[in-house]
């Protein structure tokens, strides 16, 4: 089984706004929206990437 | 340690959908208590702030110092960009006003609280707390410190992004073709016109739309909403904006102050909306208009109604499934039909070409329409272009 890839999210004052696009979308709803934070759950995402379309701005990077 | 609570509703998310369910809870005779994670209601603004008029009487509430812009009409610009104009008397009900959201939200807590509803601030709820199958409340984070709110009715509004659908055991799942990612700057020294709010169609928003809502001064919101299925690289709907805003001179000269992004839900309406002691109300319960995108009417309407039907089942003792179809059943009767005609509608614009955009609005030059509907349109059409028509059958 592939290892997982590690899941990226942009902080604070770089791309992410904050929107919450990104929980909204997410399947499993594993993505949490603080005022100023996101976070998610590594051990439920299953790096299905739908998160990265959704957001406007190109914030959520898989690498 | 702070002690649990009680109360007999708790409405989960401060927003519009929220708050008027608070107030009509409250005005009905329920102790109501409606918490929002964030320390200021209303902000930050997430929207494009453009709302309708006609349905506010109906919620019960008064114009005021939010409304920034009163506009005429709107006008919907084809991919060549020639012009149909919708004004108030063929669309009375999609014109209306361009907003301070920010005023708004609080206006509707303040209303809220004058009903007698506590609105507490800074408050996310962590869990849904469930006994028997049942939801009875909110296990929820206030300051660093977790405790449990407890309520017969328990009712989430909490957005688009919302969780406490998901945990009370709704589906509230979307699919790619079901959202629109949207980014918008509020922008100075644009050339727009506060007479009307503008919409451009086609490929320079797929699945989606520019909009420009006018405010005073020479201010504009100008954003973009794209289908996320229609999205192939990464931050899409900025690079759609940039574009169009490059190729507009009276925006490109602009000056951006303000950013604001989202995702804006355009599915067909929910199954399912109550369980066992809980409701789901607003953009949490996917019931945005999925043509044009709005959704603090249909929140409100629906708030209404659900904040009614909670404090009926306070009184009666009856928080069943059973009991709440009273809400189930009153919100689909106000909203369903057109939230499922216009789902109808966008999928089918969603599929169109820029050509096909192009002769549709080529075809309502000069026609004037005594009311704004898809069967008017799609007549007036049939005159000029017949051949395209036929794609639309199914609407005639």
């Amino acid at each position: 089984m592939p290892s997982k890839k590690s899941l990226h999210i942009e902080a604070s004052g770089q791309l992410c706004i904050y929107c919450g696009a990104c929980v909204g979308i997410c399947p499993l709803n594993c993505i949490y929206l603080d005022e100023t934070r996101i976070t998610f759950d590594e051990k439920i995402c299953t790096r299905c990437e739908i998160c990265v379309k959704a957001c406007p701005v190109g914030a959520i990077e898989i690498g | 340690m702070v002690q649990d609570q009680k109360t007999d509703v708790l409405v989960i998310g401060a927003g519009p959908a929220g708050t008027m369910t608070a107030k009509w809870a409250a005005k009905n005779g329920a102790k109501v208590m409606v918490i929002e994670k964030r320390q200021e209601i209303g902000s930050p603004v997430r929207c494009g702030e453009g709302m309708s008029k006609e349905w506010l009487t109906e919620v019960g509430i008064k114009p005021g110092k939010w409304i920034n812009v009163e506009v005429e009409g709107a006008r919907i610009f084809s991919p060549r960009e020639q012009v149909f104009e919708i004004n108030e008397k063929s669309a009375g009900n999609e014109v209306g006003y361009v907003v301070e959201r920010d005023g708004f939200d609080k206006q509707l807590a303040i209303d809220a609280a004058n009903a007698g509803a506590d609105v507490v601030l800074k408050t996310a709820a962590v869990e849904i707390l469930k006994e028997n199958g049942k939801v009875v409340g909110a296990r929820v984070k206030q300051f660093g410190q977790k405790f449990e709110i407890r309520a017969p009715i328990t009712i989430g509004a909490d957005g688009f992004e919302s969780q406490v659908g998901r945990w009370a055991g709704l589906p509230t799942n979307l699919a790619l073709r079901d959202m629109d990612t949207c980014l918008q700057y509020r922008m100075t020294n644009v050339d727009s016109d506060t007479r009307y709010c503008d919409f451009y169609l086609g490929k320079v928003a797929p699945g989606g739309y520019v909009w420009i809502f006018p405010k005073d001064d020479g201010v504009a919101n100008v954003g973009i909403g794209v289908q996320v299925s229609q999205v192939k690289t990464t931050a899409e709907a900025r690079k759609y904006l940039d574009d169009w805003i490059e190729k507009h001179p009276g925006y490109a000269k602009g000056k951006k102050i303000d950013m604001v992004g989202g995702g804006v839900s355009i599915s067909a309406p929910l199954k399912q909306t109550v369980t066992d002691g809980f409701m789901l109300v607003g953009d949490a319960a996917r019931m945005i208009d999925p043509l044009t995108g709005g959704g603090i009417a249909n929140g409100c309407i629906a708030g209404k109604i659900c904040g009614e039907v909670a404090a009926q089942a306070v009184h009666k003792g009856d928080t069943s499934t059973a009991f709440l179809q009273a809400y189930e059943k009153g919100w689909r009767a106000r909203l369903e039909e057109k939230l499922y005609r216009n789902w109808l509608a966008k999928e089918k614009l969603c599929t169109i070409s820029d050509e096909t955009f192009d002769k549709l609005i080529d075809a309502l030059q000069g026609v004037k329409l005594q009311k704004l509907s898809v069967h008017n349109i799609l007549k007036a059409v049939h005159e000029k272009y017949p051949e395209v028509t036929k794609e639309f059958e199914a609407f005639l």
